[in-house]
């Protein structure tokens, strides 16, 4: 046989056979079922990155069953993923549509691919530098300049990379360790508020819950700051200072907030039963029966003996001294 | 005591990778310096902390806050060993140990500038590492307030304990359900870290302005180390993947399971290309820019899957490692590129292909289709990330995408794989490709042709057959043809002609084997993932069920104490022709740390495939069994087994091959 | 020439990495399993569901003109029963005021949510439902329990409470619902997935 029968004889197999399996192929029966393939479509939402085809958890078998009842009832595939998606959002979809903002995740391995293939053609046809350029010395300045830049970013970009990653942190589920190393002072109250909501269960949240209380409280937002003073009164884990703090507030706010006079008392009581010698609960418990309950006499008795106390701090003193001078003049309260 | 001699090691480590910066760099500026003893001192630090770790965990040494919170005194060997790196910390500890033998394998040929500048980049990286080691990721903290089991606050200093736990929770129970997750991290991480040489070496090149082969000549075995563990090792994570979480699966493209496949595609990459380049002296920039690319894509694997900004199903919990992981990729991506950037008068080859027809025409396509290949698993992995980080909304990609785009490329890959081999360097005489390729085409189409009439007609099946079966044809028509055009001048038999043959140029055949492993992956992938079965039954004990050919029958449910957990399952005996084959026990594995169990399946293997039983739901009357067949997937074990044998092979391949041309493929035109 | 394009295709790449990784930086710390419900501000998924005691049970649509209280609970899940006294307590006292407290069993039989309520105490005013097949769970879109919604008069989704639930954001819920707001999605705490077999 010569060479050129040999070689049409190939030729006639191959085509014969390609022909035959293309066939045999194309007659095959779709066997794919579609509720395996819609649930590999489809994230099971209480595992990690599993699809609900996959996952051996009850959620996953629950949703399959949906899914099967679904197709056996003749709901089209993209309806029965719409279902889910509307509970449950497009995170749950493993297979991201080729349109919206999933389009580039189709169209970039398509650019990258024909990028690729222009890139080495235009390669082909440009030949290299010579082999006397590449010895040659470089435009030193050009690179001076390209490394300078390059730096410049590299210190941009770490920087914000570190500024990011700090800033961020609390606002999520950050310890509350973490953020009492911090200067609470420039963190805002929704951030405080989502610490505190995360760390539910820390006894050591007591003192963030206080401080935010405590700005609630000083813009006269009582509403926000009553739940918090609250919490911190019920925490049998609270220290005694953050209790009474707790107390003392949800006294004065109880009087001045809702003009309940006896609440406020009986709860700067428990205050005081905590430490008879607060004089912050002593202060309060004065003040709010001056003008709550018209006991001028009984208040300035008690301005005068916390005045006379040589510890009380400055500032305290200052106020009281304002107040029992009121108190001695008119005994209106303020 | 051993938070001591831990945190020493760590220390003497980090030292010696400082000293080695400096005196690297000192060498590759012409000077003398000592690189070995301070290289002596980082691997001896590495080994120490190692070590330490160990006899604590061995010794159920609970005042190390890693032993309290990861190990267990019930936890058994090998886990209690293992347990080194079930953890974030204490896998660091085995990254550091890596990358230390990888250092002292670079110090010891490090005699001329770039030696020593590949040193400085090694060292600089362990600067890193070890740092981390002393910093964020600390394994040698001591508890100072110890819970029931486990560790509540932990310091590094003063290296005594001030409260010591009774006992610990031990390793996560899906890290301990398995033996194969004593060895998958070990050598995943051989893989990962082994990348780091090529990459020093580029990096050292590109900074002395010595772009030519030498660098590529002197990183070649490292490299080929690297890529054989980095494929041993993702074979071992899909077979533990497998035979532990349940669903019949070994490959779900979890991110983790991604962060090892990009890091390989590019590796893979690099390999071809770096062939090119030292026969033709192309591609120089090219080469440059994949080996950036494939030790970053390592330390973005690490990023993605230690940081918690991705949830997986092995992904450690959140830690300030994160921002550290992050931070090290920005000065590694930017810091390389720079510096190309500043080289880019010099890296730039001047020889071009002469034809598309040749072997690195086709390594051309592979580069391109593998770097493509990359690019999908990278862009899928990461946009969820990105675009929640840019605009709040919330998309999944996963298998359905990856499947779309990574099975078409996966079979341009094979069809390349069987050009490559048979095409000559420079270009092709006409007529040879013809002369060479038509039977395996004809063998191929032969092959497909036979499986489609007894076994299957499912059209990717029989395009995984037609096409693996055509490369590896193609491969041995060659060295039929070799040894033929041998034997025919010296009498010898074919046999001891193909012998030597392939001994003459080892490394091309061993090439060829993990090409032919890659075929039986393919094929394997193409039958499990098409033809499995599985059914749900529910059945009473003594009740049997009909399935995949065997009865299988619920024989009783049983209990198990064993030291670290509780088994519960059911016995059930398959049977086929009235004769019984085995007894399966799906179980569901409890371990104290989890309100739950760990459903661990159970799998009886034979030549057409496995039969996978697990426990849905067992309660008094009866149980609940999932039935799934998984066929041929032993070929995807074997297959992913010999690639990486293809890769030691070559190492094993004696230096003088380099020099040894290719037989002559010309004789016979 | 190629020298100059491998110049701008380097810098290139570090711009790129640069900006990605500033993108990446913000991710830090964010929960990766958490997602918005995209229930809120839609109408309320429809259900009828019976008592878990077998008795009638539910139906959203009757509870036209209530503001719902839909929790999803287990005898499994620790943070529920941290949960369950303020949830009796705020069905108690809002029960007479036209806010009814539904109360779905998730993934579990009946007679174990059955004997859990009668450990823990149920609250008269509130409806314990059964729901096979996780059918309403998977309607709302619970990823891990307890998860609390709250549907106005109308029949929409106007708030949902990831995590335990308490007195205070209960009755701040449903006041913020009274006062024609839309309290949204809040998170409280931990949830729980059901642990397997």
């Amino acid at each position: 046989m010569s060479e050129r029968t040999r070689n049409i004889a190939s030729v006639a197999v191959i085509a014969v056979m390609s022909v035959a399996l293309l066939l045999l192929t194309s007659t095959q029966p779709a066997t794919s079922d579609r509720v395996e393939q819609i649930g590999t479509r489809i994230k099971c939402p209480v595992c990690q990155g599993e699809s609900i085809a996959n996952s051996p958890s009850q959620m996953a078998e629950d949703m399959m069953d949906l899914v099967s009842e679904r197709v056996s009832s003749g709901v089209p595939d993209q309806q029965i993923i719409d279902e889910l998606l509307g509970s449950y959002t497009g995170a749950v979809l493993l297979d991201p549509p080729a349109s919206g903002n999933t389009l580039v995740l189709w169209v970039a391995p398509v650019v990258a691919l024909a990028v690729g293939i222009a890139m080495i053609l235009w390669w082909r046809r440009h030949p290299g530098p010579s082999a006397d350029d590449a010895t040659a010395p470089g435009k030193s300045r050009t690179r001076l300049v390209i490394g300078g830049v390059a730096l410049v970013l590299a210190f941009a970009g770490i920087v914000a990379v570190a500024a990011n990653s700090l800033q961020d942190r609390p606002a999520a589920a950050a310890g509350a360790a973490d953020i009492d190393e911090q200067d609470l002072s420039e963190v805002s109250n929704e951030t405080m508020e989502a610490v505190i909501a995360a760390n539910v269960e820390d006894p050591q949240i007591n003192g963030m819950r206080l401080a935010l209380a405590e700005r609630y409280f000083d813009s006269g937002d009582y509403r926000s700051a009553f739940p918090h003073y609250l919490v911190v009164a019920e925490d049998p884990n609270a220290t005694g200072a953050e209790a009474i703090t707790a107390l003392v507030r949800l006294g004065w706010m109880a009087y001045d907030g809702n003009g309940e006079v006896e609440t406020a008392t009986r709860l700067i009581d428990e205050a005081l039963a905590i430490d008879s010698g607060s004089s912050v609960a002593r202060y309060v418990r004065a003040r709010v029966l001056w003008c709550g309950a018209g006991e001028t006499d009984q208040a300035i008795e008690t301005f005068e003996e916390l005045l006379s106390d040589p510890e009380l701090a400055t500032e305290t003193r200052t106020q009281i001294e304002a107040d029992l001078e009121m108190a001695n003049d008119g005994g209106e309260c303020p | 005591m051993l938070a001591f001699l831990g945190s020493a090691g760590v220390i003497a480590a980090l030292i010696g990778s400082i000293l080695l910066v400096v005196r690297g760099i000192r060498g590759a500026r012409g000077g003398q310096s000592d690189l070995r003893a301070p290289g002596k001192l980082v691997l001896a630090g590495a080994v120490i902390s190692m070590v330490a770790m160990q006899i604590a965990l061995l010794n159920d040494d609970f005042s190390l806050a890693y032993v309290a919170n990861h190990h267990s005194s019930a936890t058994p060997f090998p886990f209690d060993v293992a347990t080194a790196w079930a953890a974030l910390e204490g896998s660091i500890i085995l990254w550091g140990l890596v990358l230390a033998v990888f250092t002292w394998v670079v110090v010891r040929q490090a005699s001329d500038r770039l030696g020593s500048a590949a040193v400085a980049v090694m060292a600089g990286v362990g600067v890193f590492f070890f740092g981390l080691m002393i910093t964020v990721a600390n394994p040698f903290e001591v508890c100072v307030d110890a819970l029931a089991t486990g560790c509540a606050a932990s310091t590094a200093w003063p290296f005594t304990a001030a409260d010591v736990p009774v006992n610990g929770p031990g390793p996560n129970p899906l890290l301990q359900n398995h033996f194969l997750m004593a060895v998958h991290p070990p050598v995943l991480y051989i893989g990962y870290v082994g990348l780091t040489v090529p990459f020093a070496y580029a990096i050292g090149a590109l900074a002395l302005g010595v772009p030519g082969p030498e660098w590529l000549r002197r990183s070649h075995r490292s490299t080929l180390v690297a890529w054989s563990f980095l494929t041993l090792g993702i074979t071992l994570g899909g077979w533990w993947a497998y035979e532990v979480l349940s669903w019949g699966g070994y490959w779900a493209w979890d991110p983790v399971e991604n962060a090892s496949l990009m890091p390989w595609l590019a590796a893979t990459a690099f390999i071809h290309s770096g062939l090119v380049q030292q026969r033709r002296g192309m591609l120089q920039a090219w080469n440059f820019v994949l080996v950036i690319s494939a030790f970053a894509l390592t330390i973005l694997g690490t990023f993605l899957t230690r940081s918690g900004t991705i949830n997986s199903v092995h992904s450690f919990t959140q830690s300030a490692i994160g921002p550290a992981l992050l931070g090290f990729l920005v000065l590694v991506l930017v810091g390389s590129f720079t510096l190309f950037t500043m080289r880019s008068h010099l890296v730039a080859s001047s020889p071009r292909i002469e034809t598309f027809v040749s072997r690195e025409g086709t390594f051309l396509v592979n580069n391109l289709l593998l770097t493509v290949y990359a690019f999908v698993v990278l862009i899928g992995t990461t946009y969820p990330l990105l675009l929640e980080a840019f605009t709040g909304t919330q998309v999944g990609v996963g298998e359905p995408f990856f499947n779309r785009l990574a099975v078409p490329l996966s079979f341009m890959l094979l069809l390349t794989m069987g050009f490559g081999p048979v095409t000559p360097w420079r270009g092709a005489p006409t007529g040879l490709l013809w002369r060479r390729l038509r039977w395996p085409t004809i063998v191929a189409l032969a092959s497909g042709l036979v499986v489609a009439l007894t076994v299957t007609r499912v059209a990717w099946v029989i395009l995984a057959i037609v096409l693996g079966v055509f490369v590896a044809a193609a491969i041995g028509g060659l060295l039929l043809e070799f040894a033929g055009a041998r034997k025919a001048k010296s009498g010898l038999s074919l046999y001891q002609e193909a012998r030597t043959v392939i001994g003459n140029d080892q490394s091309f055949w061993a090439g060829q084997l993990s090409h032919i492993g890659v075929v039986l992956v393919a094929i394997g992938i193409a039958f499990a993932a098409n033809l499995p079965l599985h059914t749900e039954v529910e059945l009473a004990p003594g009740e049997s069920v009909e399935f995949a050919g065997y009865t299988l029958t619920y024989d009783a449910p049983f209990r198990r104490d064993e030291p670290n957990r509780v088994v519960q399952g059911v016995r059930v005996e398959v049977s086929r022709d009235d004769r019984i084959i085995t007894v399966l026990e799906p179980s569901a594995n409890f371990y104290d740390t989890e309100m739950g169990g760990i459903i661990t399946p159970a799998v009886m293997s034979r030549p057409s495939g496995d039969l996978y039983l697990t426990l849905r739901n067992l309660d008094s009357e009866t149980v609940q069994l999932g039935l799934d067949t998984s066929p041929m997937i032993w070929l995807l074990w074997l297959g992913g087994v010999t690639t990486a044998a293809g890769g030691f092979w070559s190492l094993a391949a004696r230096r003088r091959d380099r020099v040894v041309e290719e037989p002559l493929v010309l004789a016979d035109v | 020439m190629t020298g100059r394009i491998l110049r701008w295709a380097g810098l290139a790449v570090v711009g790129v990495t640069v900006v990605l990784a500033v993108v990446l930086a913000s991710r830090f710390g964010s929960d990766p399993g958490l997602v918005d419900s995209p229930l809120i501000g839609k109408p309320a998924p429809e259900f009828t569901l019976a008592g878990l005691d077998g008795s009638e049970g539910a139906s959203l649509s009757d509870l036209r003109g209530d503001i719902v209280v839909v929790n999803f609970f287990a005898s499994w899940c620790l943070e529920c029963r941290d949960e369950h006294d303020d949830l009796v307590a705020a069905s108690e006292s809002f029960g007479d005021q036209d806010v009814t407290f539904l109360q779905v069993a998730y993934q579990e039989a009946a007679a174990e949510s059955l004997s859990y309520l009668a450990e823990a105490g149920a609250s008269s005013t509130t409806r314990y439902l059964a729901d096979p097949g996780s059918r309403t769970a998977i309607a709302y879109g619970v990823f891990g329990i307890p998860e609390t919604f709250f549907i106005d008069p109308e029949g929409t989704v106007v708030g949902k409470i990831i995590g335990e639930a308490d007195a205070l954001i209960l009755g701040a819920t449903i006041d913020s619902i009274r006062n024609g707001e839309q309290p949204g999605q809040q998170i409280t705490g931990d949830t729980q997935q059901r642990p397997d077999a």
